[in-house]
């Protein structure tokens, strides 16, 4: 056997070992499709992944069935808000974290860290209170605040200032040299700079909102101000029967958008995690 | 124009320390009203019997912990499955990461094409995942199933049997993070010099050889960072949960992070549900400690 | 399809009041009412009887919220304590307790009994015990409804095997002959399944609903007093007779399963009447009969709804003049074409029997007599804490080879304590 066909005989069995693992993560996709596209009672009935009758009509039910364009339109607003307001903050946090000498910030960062792995249900009975007491329930503030300034707000304070370590500092005092504030040089150089990992923390943040399920679960109850998740869980018929067709084709229409974004920008969300340095 | 802007009567260094504070101070007043306080009082609530319909609440000092500790023996059982969904969870997840890395890392053809088939499910929303997936783990007439009895396998009813339950929610969960994991390990692949490998090559070292003497110890910051994120990702772990099985069956898939919500909300004992909740910020607290230590040694 | 297109956060009868009086409603007030039912004829009677109170309360509205049954006390309970409480809602007889002793609902009686021709004494008093203290009210049961069983007649039919029906002109109606009628109609080739729990949840949310109709047939019972009666031998006989459905015989949508009664994939179910309204659009003949006997004779079982006004809610007065005015004898009786009434008038005046329009007259026969003999599910103070306790207990059951006395043994050494 000469090393070319040795060569072509791992390259195929590399082929199927990757395609016999992918069974599994992408069979739930077609499965999910198929049932979108099924009328209720078929879901089941027929084990086929062609329907027997194409359903469209699933699709116009679920905006029928609750206000899902509203809800859509609720986590879409609700992770933009917060991937923004966590870049803005935690990048000027971990800047100072990084570079500037302050009385008192090694015992900050030193508070951040411990609570980096701290998961909301720690804290959900008291901030359930609080949100109370505030006036927040029943809103969407809950859903903004506390990914903000909770572990996920710690965590991307942190990425961002493990990335601003790695920073050469000689473009920083270039900047200092020509007249800049600490001000100017964050915004006009560091910032800048920074790319790589604000675009690994805007993908990690964006999708830790897209698929927060306890706080909205918690702190909502107006259909109207339901966010996605919240929205899918929700199609069950009069006596809390599930309604899969519609809860299929809700998915599906919450799905399908997110793997098109993801499919076009696939090769940037590699490169900002290559270049970002998420590694400690 | 840069001497009006130094102030006489500011340092540098006290310039300098403003600054700071001034940056950090929107995340630390946040942490502080959102992380801190409600911390501090969910002591304080922990040595209460509250009754959450009632609205009324009582001081019982340490009540609720001899509770959970000796007198409830769900408690016990809970504290093990959390633990045990880690065990199973976190080696498993990381293991496929690293694997699928290392096949992937290289840019072949294909190779992007399963990197993106890899990640879908981790951009896929949560409850989807798990809604999709309820579905596939029915019993007779689940597509699991019928894939097995293909190969002549009489699956379990997965989501319905307390042990097969534990199994199917920890390989749900796995399938829809294990992607993110997988991409972090290819950025730190690609990070690595070529010329190592070569150099490597050269002496006539294996494959298995070059991994284990190169590749591991240079991806062992990378591995550290991965294992601190799935292991905290685990123990959090509360859509799958209350969408797949809703902790059931016998308890078996009840994880603490469902417990607390549970009790809490639920079965309205809040005063326990803060005291489960204080455990779960002492094990993951120690968990950050040992975290803290093992880099600290690496060093 | 019809049926499907929910529409969740029906009505409005802002609209109707705001043609009427323009610029008046400004200072408009909306009652906020929690439901479980999504269903687009009962929401459609609800604004009925929403817009009738517009009439004469022009600034009102009433907004009906629906929750789905699952979470409905969880979701509820979460809006109070987050100070957003609905003004009225639906209350199931099992939550009563709890609600009542934790002060959560508001005392109606003055409003009730100062209204015009209300007729307080109408309602029936075994049908008030739970929403009833010495000088307070609670809440007014809308749905005192008697479990029955509906089943496929087109099915009997094919199998040639005598109906329900039939057997209960001669007295052969029984959970045992249940048992046998399921297993025969049992056809896994068309994914056909004897017997469905009620509303296919009968393992989770709704177990007790399973169990307690055939532990009373057999002569058993959940508690007496402060102690648990569902491990004595009668209760395990019961229990272990329903197991036989699942796994002896294969007969039972098992737990993990779909097998909808409604849409003909399953030949039996228990449920109430007010699911008639699901089979608008059957494809195959059904019937309704009562629940079978068991060897301690006939045990009607009666599941109880109320309505009720929540203490913390903000339009407390208005919500009790609500209250008043939905319970009052002509929207009782209105609400009777699909919850069975407490009140005495509605249900033995010649209106009932032919208030349900899908329900021949003699089988609403079936309804009265539950509702006269039957009694209700049980209950408790301590509910949500007993549901705890039993639930990985009542878990423990669905596997094959389950011990059921030891099981149900388990289950009562868990719960007596909070008895």
């Amino acid at each position: 056997m000469n090393y070319r066909t040795q060569q072509k005989i791992t390259r195929i069995c590399w082929i199927v070992g990757l395609c016999a693992l992918a069974i599994p993560f992408v069979f739930p996709f077609l499965w999910m499709l198929s049932g979108a596209l099924k009328g209720q009672a078929d879901v089941f009935a027929s084990s086929s992944l062609v329907p027997a009758k194409v359903h469209w009509s699933n699709f116009s039910d679920v905006f029928a069935y609750q206000p899902f364009a509203r809800q859509y339109f609720n986590s879409l607003y609700i992770a933009i808000v917060v991937t923004v307001s966590t870049l803005f903050i935690s990048s000027m946090a971990g800047y100072a974290l990084a570079r500037l000498r302050f009385g008192g910030s090694a015992f900050i960062l030193l508070v951040l860290v411990s609570a980096l792995m701290m998961p909301e249900e720690v804290t959900i009975i008291p901030n359930f209170f609080l949100m109370k007491e505030l006036g927040l329930m029943n809103s969407h503030m809950p859903l903004i605040l506390l990914p903000l300034f909770g572990s996920q707000g710690v965590m991307a304070t942190f990425l961002m200032r493990q990335y601003f370590l790695a920073l050469p500092k000689e473009l920083e005092e270039a900047g200092r040299m020509d007249g800049l504030t600490r001000f100017g040089v964050f915004f006009k150089i560091a910032l800048p700079l920074s790319k790589p990992a604000l675009s690994a923390v805007s993908i990690i943040t964006f999708l830790f909102s897209w698929n927060l399920f306890l706080e909205p679960l918690v702190f909502v109850n107006d259909i109207e101000l339901f966010t996605l998740p919240l929205a899918l869980a929700n199609f069950t018929d009069t006596y809390g029967l599930p309604l899969w067709h519609l809860q299929l084709a809700a998915t599906a229409l919450a799905v399908i958008p997110m793997l098109i974004v993801y499919v076009l920008a696939q090769r940037q969300i590699v490169e900002s995690f290559a270049m970002s340095g998420v590694k400690g | 124009m840069s001497a009006v802007r130094k102030g006489p009567s500011l340092s540098l260094k006290a310039r300098e320390a403003i600054t700071g504070w001034l940056f950090v101070s929107p995340i630390l007043t946040g942490f502080l009203i959102f992380f801190v306080g409600p911390l501090i009082a969910v002591f304080y609530y922990s040595t209460t019997e509250w009754n959450l319909l009632s609205q009324q609440s009582r001081f019982v000092g340490m009540a609720n912990y001899v509770d959970a500790l000796t007198r409830n023996e769900t408690f016990w059982d809970v504290l093990v499955n959390s633990l045990v969904f880690a065990a199973g969870l976190v080696p498993l997840n990381m293991a496929m990461a690293l694997g699928l890395a290392l096949a992937l890392s290289k840019s072949r053809p294909g190779a992007v094409f399963f990197r993106t088939v890899f990640f879908a499910p981790v951009i896929t929303s949560a409850v989807a995942w798990a809604i999709i997936w309820t579905f596939l783990l029915q019993h007779e007439s689940g597509a699991v199933n019928q894939g097995l009895s293909i190969f002549g396998i009489d699956g379990p009813n997965w989501l319905h049997e307390p042990d097969w339950a534990m199994v199917s929610v920890i390989f749900t969960r796995v399938l829809k993070t294990v992607g993110l994991n997988m991409i972090l390990y290819i950025a730190a692949l690609q990070s690595i010099p070529r010329d190592y490998d070569e150099a490597a090559r050269i002496e006539g070292a294996s494959n298995w050889e070059i991994f284990r003497r190169i590749t591991w110890p240079l991806l062992a910051p990378t591995t550290l960072v991965i294992m601190v994120i799935t292991v905290v990702g685990s123990l959090k772990v509360f859509d799958h949960i209350y969408l797949m099985t809703g902790g059931g069956p016998q308890n078996g898939t009840m994880v603490l992070a469902f417990y607390i919500y549970e009790q809490g909300f639920k079965f309205f004992n809040t005063g326990y549900a803060a005291a489960l909740a204080v455990v779960l910020f002492a094990l993951i607290l120690l968990l950050t400690i040992v975290q803290m230590l093992l880099k600290a040694a690496r060093k | 399809m019809s049926d499907l297109m929910i529409k969740r956060l029906i009505y409005s009868a802002a609209i109707t009041s705001s043609l009427g009086f323009g610029a008046n409603t400004v200072s408009a007030e909306e009652l906020r009412f929690t439901v479980w039912t999504g269903s687009e004829a009962h929401l459609k009677m609800l604004g009925e009887i929403a817009d009738s109170f517009t009439a004469t309360h022009p600034d009102v509205t009433v907004r009906f919220d629906t929750i789905p049954f699952g979470d409905y006390v969880q979701k509820i309970t979460l809006q109070m304590a987050g100070g957003n409480a609905p003004d009225l809602g639906w209350l199931l007889e099992n939550s009563a307790p709890a609600f009542v002793d934790a002060g959560a609902l508001a005392d109606v009686s003055g409003t009730l009994k100062s209204a015009d021709g209300y007729d307080y004494a109408d309602f029936s008093q075994p049908a008030m015990g739970l929403w009833e203290t010495s000088d307070a009210t609670y809440g007014i049961p809308f749905s005192t409804s008697p479990f029955l069983v509906y089943y496929n007649k087109s099915l009997y039919d094919a199998a040639g095997l005598e109906t329900p029906d039939q057997r209960i002109k001669d007295g052969s109606w029984t959970w045992e002959q249940l048992k046998s009628d399921a297993k025969a109609l049992r056809d896994a080739s068309s994914g056909v399944w004897g017997f469905e729990t009620f509303d296919g949840q009968g393992y989770g949310s709704r177990v007790w609903h399973t169990l307690i109709p055939i532990i009373r047939a057999y002569g058993g019972s959940a508690w007496e007093g402060d102690s648990c009666k569902l491990d004595s031998p009668l209760s395990v006989q019961a229990v272990q007779l329903f197991h036989d459905m699942v796994y002896a015989d294969g007969s039972t949508v098992p737990p993990g399963e779909q097998g909808d009664f409604f849409s003909g994939k399953a030949a039996l179910t228990v449920t109430q009447i007010s699911r008639v309204s699901k089979l608008a659009d059957a494809t195959f003949d059904w019937g309704i009969a009562p629940l079978p006997s068991g060897p301690a004779g006939d045990a009607a079982t009666v599941g109880q709804a109320a309505v009720v006004a929540f203490a913390q809610g903000k339009h407390k007065e208005l919500a009790a003049e609500f209250l008043a005015h939905m319970t009052n004898k002509e929207n009782v009786a209105k609400m009777a074409a699909f919850f069975p009434p407490a009140r005495k008038s509605v249900l033995n005046g010649d209106g009932f029997l032919t208030s349900n329009t899908a329900v021949a007259p003699e089988k609403m026969a079936f309804v009265a007599e539950g509702i006269e003999s039957g009694s209700v599910l049980p209950s408790h103070q301590r509910f949500p804490q007993i549901e705890a306790e039993a639930r990985p207990n009542f878990d423990a059951l669905w596997s094959k080879n389950a011990d059921v006395a030891a099981t149900m043994k388990k289950l009562c050494s868990g719960i007596s304590p909070l008895l």
